[in-house]
């Protein structure tokens, strides 16, 4: 028998996998992003300073490279590798793809990385022990170190969501992977961002100063940037969308919490409200101001914008062959990969999956709710908890009255096919359609006004299951909880009956690479 | 596992290169990032011992290790990041399982090494003037150093597990019921462990060697404190060194079955060697310790032996999977790409060298300057060369970025 390479899974039952990740890569982007946009600013400065004499800026430095380092660099340093770290737990081989592409770009950025390490300290620590020309071109090649690893890791991520070429799947070579228009407007737009960090971030420092002239100077000119820098970021985010293909703009539209827009639009409003107020009264810079608006900019900008990002790539993890559910999906003739699909429509996953025990390998009435959990780790919890809490729990998709044969026949229509927008294929057999069922008739189901709980306290045996649905459900079409239908729009290729149980409101999604 | 399953798990992407050069900037880049974690466990240990001294000498090495320490702390993690992609690209089932296995602690190792890292800030906050007054709230440096023990000994288990193919079901699936948690983890061996950390004891002693030789060079050299240093350096080299290798020979007297071809091979008894001839290194060089860059010669001479003893660890893992599991690391599908791999022998060679050159020397001669440091014409040229460099590396991106897209 042929083994399709899935790994075993991870699986986090109470804050959930996804929130994990989630919440390390947004970390991450705000330091990151903050402290490659100090360096650049810095640069900028010291050499302001040197060109027209003015030493209190190279304090500004030092006081603020001092605090960059701490707060920004060391976190930004420790967070990258953290966001590797948990999707290399989180989805193996969605990184394994980007790193098996992509291994010498990402040794590129390493160089960068080792030389920004050393320009950091040296920047802090030699601040008043070189002569200024030096200090300069240290301050230099530190902003610049930190700017070519931004060009990097973008064309790495921009693949992610979407080989930079077409022909990428048929001439797979770095260059066409890596470069593409969205490339170049997620640069453009992160670049911006990092202006508006270093900018919020760079009044924490300022206010600290005693010079109330000086002051005024650095607040006008951090205002200035944060100003412009919010406005380019809006432009550069709308032609980023342009680059998009149209499943994101559907996904984007339809399945992101509501409070989204109108928080992100929320937040510019308040970061253009602060500037313009700094830029007006610069004593209105205080530290608990600039600390404020910097947890505004991370809770109401970057949660959204990243959970976002990670969610119109779906059904795909990356480059458009690798699903989130870690099942190859596409061909990719380039570079001889072969969809896992047809393998998985003939056999199935219970015998085709390493990491399994033996005695799950067929579906019996015994191990049905068994194997329906093993099935349901390997391929629907990179998406959905298993348990109540987490990201998008799979329970909230059913309702009590759905009996099994309801289930199954979701399963079939729903996701075997491919015609849910935003999930992958998922064919499942027979057996494992009904074994995935009777699993997830064991979780604890939404009730409706018609139907009875099932028990979930203690998973039932199948049969069980099957006869307290049917004495619970009113028909195959009740699988379609009346909870959930004709909420949020249906985003379906086809007109499955079933569409409305696919379009409960959902939860931010997990950042999977 | 059997070997064809260990093969299904391998990405079918295949990888860009030859891959005996991953192998090998593996191990190389592993060995750097070994030496940046010793030192930074050894000088915070010695921070914690002169810190609360009576001793001047001893508060005054405290200090100046405690900036040391801080500074490995970053070091190593940056270095660290090399093996981490080598190790993925060339060992991919192994690497994979094995940290999905314990995903709770490979999430906690982040969390752990943050919350290190600033209890050795916070350490360093309260101790501005550590020479002059001794050290305060001493908890945080132990804080630190037993995080950052802990985060290493979560590496020293993950690369551990991804030697034991015929064990990952059971610890998957204990008694056949899924347990997907990752809270565990499943296997260390602490004689392995405990020989690496150990080794911190030498490399710290050749490092003061070197930190001794540079004292001697700056004008305003205190000729008492670096007395004072040469037998401390001295006994954490020979005994540190002494201690090391009796670890190390127990590792390979407990070796697993399946590995233990290894204890009596000739390259254990290189890597024996190696670390012999640096524990010996400044004993033949007698006084010529103190004269020209031999003091710096020993630092050298435990790198060498570091790399020497991780190209044999490599050896190890590899005539393990090969041999036991039937998986071969260099058997991968070469999809040539030449673009990505001159992009980094460049960056790496050219701009990284020359701008790393630059500022290492700069640092360097700053160091050993009293007042302000003015470098020569010649290394500030090298520092615009440097900028030039960066400069036209951004160029070439946007110019072959813009032709790519475009075409
Ligand atoms: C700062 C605390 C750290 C300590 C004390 C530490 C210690 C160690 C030790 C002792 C080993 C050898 C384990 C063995 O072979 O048994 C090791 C290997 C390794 N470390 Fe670290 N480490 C630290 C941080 C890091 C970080 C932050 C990274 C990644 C960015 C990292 C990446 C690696 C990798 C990838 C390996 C294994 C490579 C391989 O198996 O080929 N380490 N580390």
């Amino acid at each position: 028998m042929e083994f399709i390479g899935l790994y075993p899974t991870w699986f986090e039952p109470g804050v959930g996998s996804g929130w994990i990740i989630g919440i390390i890569a947004t970390v991450h982007v705000l330091f990151s992003h903050t402290a490659v946009g100090a360096a650049i600013f810095f640069a900028f400065l010291a050499s302001y300073a040197h060109r027209n004499d003015r030493p209190d800026l190279l304090e500004f430095i030092r006081r603020y490279g001092l605090f960059l380092l701490v707060f920004s660099y060391v976190l930004g340093s420790i967070t990258g590798p953290g966001i590797w770290y948990s999707t290399t737990v989180g989805s193996p081989r969605g990184i394994s793809a980007l790193i098996h592409n992509f291994v010498w770009m990402w040794a590129t950025e390493w160089v960068f990385f080792v030389i920004e390490v050393i320009g950091v300290y040296m920047l802090v620590y030699l601040a008043s022990r070189v002569d200024r020309q030096t200090h300069l071109r240290l301050s230099i090649i530190f902003g610049l170190t930190s700017y070519t690893t931004m060009l990097v890791i973008v064309g790495i991520l921009s693949f992610m969501m979407w080989p930079g070429k077409a022909d990428w799947f048929t001439d797979t070579g770095v260059l066409n992977g890596f470069f593409g228009a969205n490339t170049f407007a997620q640069l453009a737009m992160r670049t911006a961002f990092m202006f508006t960090m270093t900018a919020v971030v760079g009044g924490i420092v300022a206010a600290g100063f005693k010079d109330a002239q000086f002051k005024r100077d650095v607040a006008r000119k951090l205002a200035w940037l944060g100003i412009g820098s919010a406005i380019l970021g809006v432009l550069f985010f709308r032609w980023y969308m342009a680059t998009l293909p149209e499943t994101a703009t559907l996904i984007m539209s339809n399945r992101m919490p509501e409070w989204f827009p109108i928080g992100v639009i929320g937040m510019l409003v308040a970061v253009a409200a602060y500037f313009i107020m700094t830029l007006l009264q610069p004593r209105a810079l205080v530290a608990t101001g600039a600390v404020a608006m910097t947890l505004v900019v991370l809770v109401f900008g970057l949660w959204p914008g990243e959970v976002t990002r990670e969610s119109i790539r779906k059904p795909w993890v990356a480059g458009q062959y690798v699903y989130s559910n870690q099942v190859i999906g596409r061909d990719v003739p380039g570079r001889g990969i072969e969809s896992e699909i047809p393998l998985l429509e003939e056999h199935g996953f219970l015998r085709t999956m390493v990491f399994l025990p033996e005695h799950l390998r067929e579906v019996t009435p015994d191990n049905a709710v068994e194997a329906g959990h093993a099935l349901a780790l390997a391929a629907c919890s990179n998406c959905h908890s298993l348990t109540p809490t987490g990201m998008r729990p799979l329970q909230d998709y059913f309702t009590a009255d759905s009996d099994i044969d309801a289930i199954v026949d979701y399963l079939h229509a729903g996701l075997a096919s491919g015609n849910t927008l935003y999930m992958p294929q998922i064919p499942f057999t027979d057996d494992e359609a009904f074994a995935l069922a009777s699993f997830i008739s064991t979780l604890t189901l939404p009730v409706t006004d018609t139907g009875a709980t099932v028990d979930a306290t203690e998973p039932m045996a199948p049969t069980a299951l099957v006869r307290s649905g049917v004495e619970a459900n009113a028909g195959a079409d009740s699988a379609a909880g009346s909870d959930t239908a004709g909420e949020a729009p249906s985003v379906e290729t086809s007109g499955q009956p079933l569409a409305a149980l696919v379009s409960s409101p959902v939860a931010p999604r997990e950042m999977n690479p | 596992m059997s070997p064809e399953i260990l093969y299904a798990l391998r990405d079918p992407a295949g990888v860009p290169t030859q891959p005996w050069l991953f192998l090998i900037l593996g191990a190389l880049t592993l060995a750097l990032h070994l030496a940046a974690v010793q030192v930074m466990l050894g000088t915070g240990a010695l921070t914690l011992r002169g810190a609360y001294s009576q001793s001047s000498h001893w508060r005054r090495l405290a200090a100046h290790m405690l900036t040391t320490s801080k500074i490995a702390v970053s070091v190593a993690i940056v270095i660290g990041v090399a093996p981490l992609l080598f190790v993925q690209v060339v060992y991919d089932p192994f690497w994979y399982t094995s940290n999905v296995l314990s995903g709770w602690w490979v999430i906690g190792f982040i969390l752990i090494l943050i919350v290190g890292y600033i209890a050795l800030y916070a350490f360093y906050w309260k101790n501005h003037h550590l020479a002059s007054e001794g050290g305060r709230s001493g908890h945080w440096m132990v804080l630190s150093l037993a995080l950052l023990l802990l985060v290493g000994y979560i590496v020293h288990a993950l690369t551990n597990q991804m030697l034991f193919p015929e064990q990952w079901m059971a610890w998957y699936a204990p008694d056949g019921n899924i347990e997907p948690t990752g809270r565990q983890l499943h296997y260390s061996h602490p004689l392995r462990f405990a020989f690496f950390i150990a080794l911190s004891l030498p490399v710290t002693g050749a490092w003061l060697l070197g930190y001794r030789r540079y004292q001697q060079a700056r004008p305003d050299a205190d000729a008492d404190y670096i007395a004072w240093l040469k037998p401390l350096a001295m006994r954490l080299l020979t005994l540190g060194g002494v201690v090391s290798v009796i670890l190390g020979v127990l590792w390979m007297l407990t070796l697993p079955e399946k590995m233990a071809w290894f204890a009596l091979s000739p390259w254990s008894v290189l890597a024996l060697a190696a670390l012999l001839v640096t524990v010996a290194f400044p004993l033949l060089l007698g006084a010529r310790i103190d004269r020209g860059y031999w003091g710096y010669a020993t630092f050298g001479v435990g790198a060498v032996a570091l790399i020497v003893v991780c190209a044999v660890r490599e050896v190890l893992r590899y005539v393990t999977l090969v041999g036991s599991h039937g998986y071969d690391a260099l058997d991968y599908t070469v999809h040539m790409d030449w673009y990505s791999l001159l992009l980094f022998l460049l960056t790496f060679a050219v701009l990284g060298g020359v701008t790393l050159v630059y500022m290492l020397t700069v640092a360097w001669q700053a160091g050993q300057t009293t007042g302000r440091y003015s470098p020569s014409p010649a290394l500030s040229w090298m520092g615009n060369l440097s900028i030039g460099l960066l400069g036209l590396w951004i160029l070439a991106y946007f110019a072959i970025g813009f032709y790519v897209w475009a075409s």
